[in-house]
């Protein structure tokens, strides 16, 4: 268990980090998709001048969002299950149940790891975004027009991060089986359980 | 063989795997065990496509909005003027309870959100008053389920638009329902008030008390006329009533009750984040296998089940219900519309059930769900803020359900209940 313990650690600390840095960019993306919307509405409404960006713009700070904080959510025990039949079973059956449930996810998670690589490298990437542009120069004369692929990479990033929580549940959940479950931290929080319920 | 998917979801979701991957894993695996490896990537698509919305920015943001007002102390407001107005009743507290969730709901879309909010507040005053903890905390977990029936409302977004209805229309369909399951439950209130002879809350407000307890509560009410009349005006689609809404609340505790401040701020946009990334990419998993529920033909299958069991409506209604409120007592209602509301719709919509009416009939039924035992979320949310056990929240809860499900009949037999309003307004048939 020591062996286990010792290559637990160095992947929570990364998981930790990496999931403190996607919420505080999630939080500017939240706070810019709520300013995109309010401009749009006061141009369209105030101004009578509809912008072409702020739709697309908060769209994309919504997909990187879901994809930077989802796996927080994840690994604070927010992702939505029924749970009962494994805390109604005997430890270890349900520690083993869990992990084989882990393992199910971790699939899952591959696949779209693949997937989501070859669609973000592939033929759907190479168009570009509608109305998006950032600038390319300091004197703001150079643009490059957003592709979509900077769009979709926000999944792929979500999936990889699900799969480094994913293998760390995992490792946690074999410490569990071993009778270690006293020597991790509790990473739940209870408050994110909800849902839009 | 497609079919198969059903059940194997079902088999997933039973013995535990979160609801995301489940409605990834199974149709994935029949794809793949039926050589069609290439929808594999379209399930992708699918996830990615179904997120890429800008309806579905609606939900982080109203999230945003009730986490402000929240945080900003109007729930402390609301319940001070539902005080006003019922706190002089027998059983005040109780009618002050039900009152401050109906009045939350036009503020927040969120059963789990009211029940924190109004519970930390309102369940220890009622046990001071000489209620049981167990009544308080159940009648604060039975009252929460107006919160989603209400507008705003973050289920009925969710449904409008995995099953591409207008938002509008479940929201305007949504108020009717929301105020009987209100005026229900103060009925039992005062039955029980009467016979077990409940405590008053406090003398009678004169006329000049509750005018100040209404200048006092008026910025918190104005929201939901700011998001509804917005949307009834055309002014704003839902997505901007509910950004406006957010802009509103940040006004509100910032300048007019001055009590936000700026280092909240990032642990309030954080939680509203976190729990929007998981709405989000549930609903995304929800559009995929939307597209495999077609491709299996399943919805036609169910039907021809569905109609050997009756081919008249109202029964089906009635099983239906039965269905639901089953489900809900073991899923959250988010994930329950999110599975069943691609397989059940199409079925009643071409029974010639409205699908707007079948929408609310859905959404009130899993949203009352959501104070059932076993595995009702809110009773373990009135649980954690009561420090009550669950079993005893949920035997206390009740009598308070029986009137629940009988308002959930109500709504399925009298269209008129929910679709008078849309109708009204044009924006249902």
């Amino acid at each position: 268990m020591g062996g286990l313990l010792a290559v637990l650690s160095p992947i929570s600390l990364v998981n930790a980090q990496l999931l403190r840095l996607g919420r505080a960019i999630g939080i500017v993306a939240v706070a810019l998709m709520v300013v995109s919307i309010l401009v749009q509405v006061f141009f369209r409404y105030i101004l009578n001048n509809a912008l072409p960006w702020p739709d697309e713009a908060a769209r994309f700070c919504m997909l990187w969002m879901t994809g930077l904080m989802a796996p927080t959510a994840f690994r604070q025990g927010g992702f939505v299950a029924i749970d009962m039949l494994v805390i109604a079973l005997p430890r270890v059956v349900g520690q083993l149940l869990t992990l084989f449930l882990l393992f199910l996810s971790l699939m899952v998670l591959v696949v779209a790891v693949n997937i989501g690589w070859s669609e973000v490298t592939g033929f759907g990437g190479r168009f570009t975004t509608a109305s998006l542009y950032v600038p390319t120069s300091f004197g703001f004369d150079e643009w490059l027009r957003v592709p979509r692929s900077w769009m979709m990479a926000s999944l792929l990033v979500g999936v990889i991060l699900l799969v480094m929580v994913n293998v760390e549940l995992i490792l946690r959940s074999f410490i569990s089986l071993l009778g270690g479950a006293d020597q991790l931290p509790d990473l739940t929080d209870p408050s994110i359980a909800a849902g839009a319920d | 063989m497609l079919i198969w998917f059903l059940p194997v979801f079902l088999i997933f979701l039973m013995i535990g795997l979160p609801v995301f991957f489940g409605l990834l894993a199974a149709p994935g695996l029949l794809l793949y065990l039926n050589g069609q490896e290439r929808d594999i990537t379209l399930l992708y698509r699918n996830v990615y496509n179904g997120m890429d919305s800008f309806p579905l920015m609606a939900i982080p943001f109203f999230m945003l909005a009730g986490e402000l007002m929240n945080k900003g102390g109007i729930t402390m407001r609301l319940v001070e003027f539902a005080q006003a107005l019922m706190g002089h009743l027998r059983g005040g507290l109780a009618h002050v309870n039900i009152l401050s969730s109906m009045l939350f709901a036009g503020l927040s879309g969120s059963a789990v959100a009211d029940t924190s909010a109004l519970g930390s507040m309102l369940i220890p005053a009622m046990e001071k008053q000489g209620y049981t903890r167990k009544f308080a905390a159940a009648i604060t977990a039975a009252s929460s389920v107006i919160g989603p029936i209400i507008p705003p409302s973050g289920i009925m977004i969710i449904y409008a638009y995995v099953m591409g209805e207008s938002v509008a229309a479940l929201f305007l369909a949504g108020i009717v329902p929301g105020i009987l399951v209100g005026v229900g439950l103060m009925l039992v209130v005062k039955v029980m008030a009467d016979k077990y002879d409940f405590p008053v809350a406090s003398a009678k407000s004169t006329w000049p008390e509750r005018g100040q307890a209404s200048l006092k509560a008026f910025f918190p009410l104005m929201t939901p006329v700011i998001i509804l009349g917005g949307i009834l005006a055309g002014v704003f689609t839902p997505t901007e009533a509910a950004a406006v809404a957010v802009a509103y609340a940040l006004f509100i505790g910032f300048f007019v009750l001055r009590t936000l401040t700026l280092a909240e701020i990032p642990g309030i946009l954080s939680r509203a984040g976190i729990i929007s990334s998981v709405v989000l990419l549930l609903v995304g998993a929800a559009m995929a296998f939307k597209t495999v529920v077609s491709l299996s033909h399943a919805p036609e299958q169910l039907a021809s089940f569905i109609l050997s069991l009756s081919e008249n409506p109202l029964i089906l209604l009635f099983l239906i219900n039965l269905l639901l409120f089953v489900v809900g007592m073991f899923l959250d209602a988010g994930p329950a519309i999110i599975i069943l509301g691609p397989i059940l719709g199409p079925i009643f919509v071409d029974l010639g059930v409205d699908p707007i009416h079948f929408a609310i009939i859905m959404s009130v039924n899993l949203t009352v769900g959501l104070a059932t035992p076993p595995m009702g979320l809110v009773l373990f949310v009135a649980s954690a803020v009561s420090g009550e056990r669950v079993e005893a929240i949920a035997r206390a809860i009740l009598p308070f359900l029986a009137v629940e499900v009988l308002v959930i009949f109500l709504i399925t037999y009298v269209p008129a209940i929910s679709m008078t309003i849309p109708r009204l307004t044009g924006f249902a048939n």
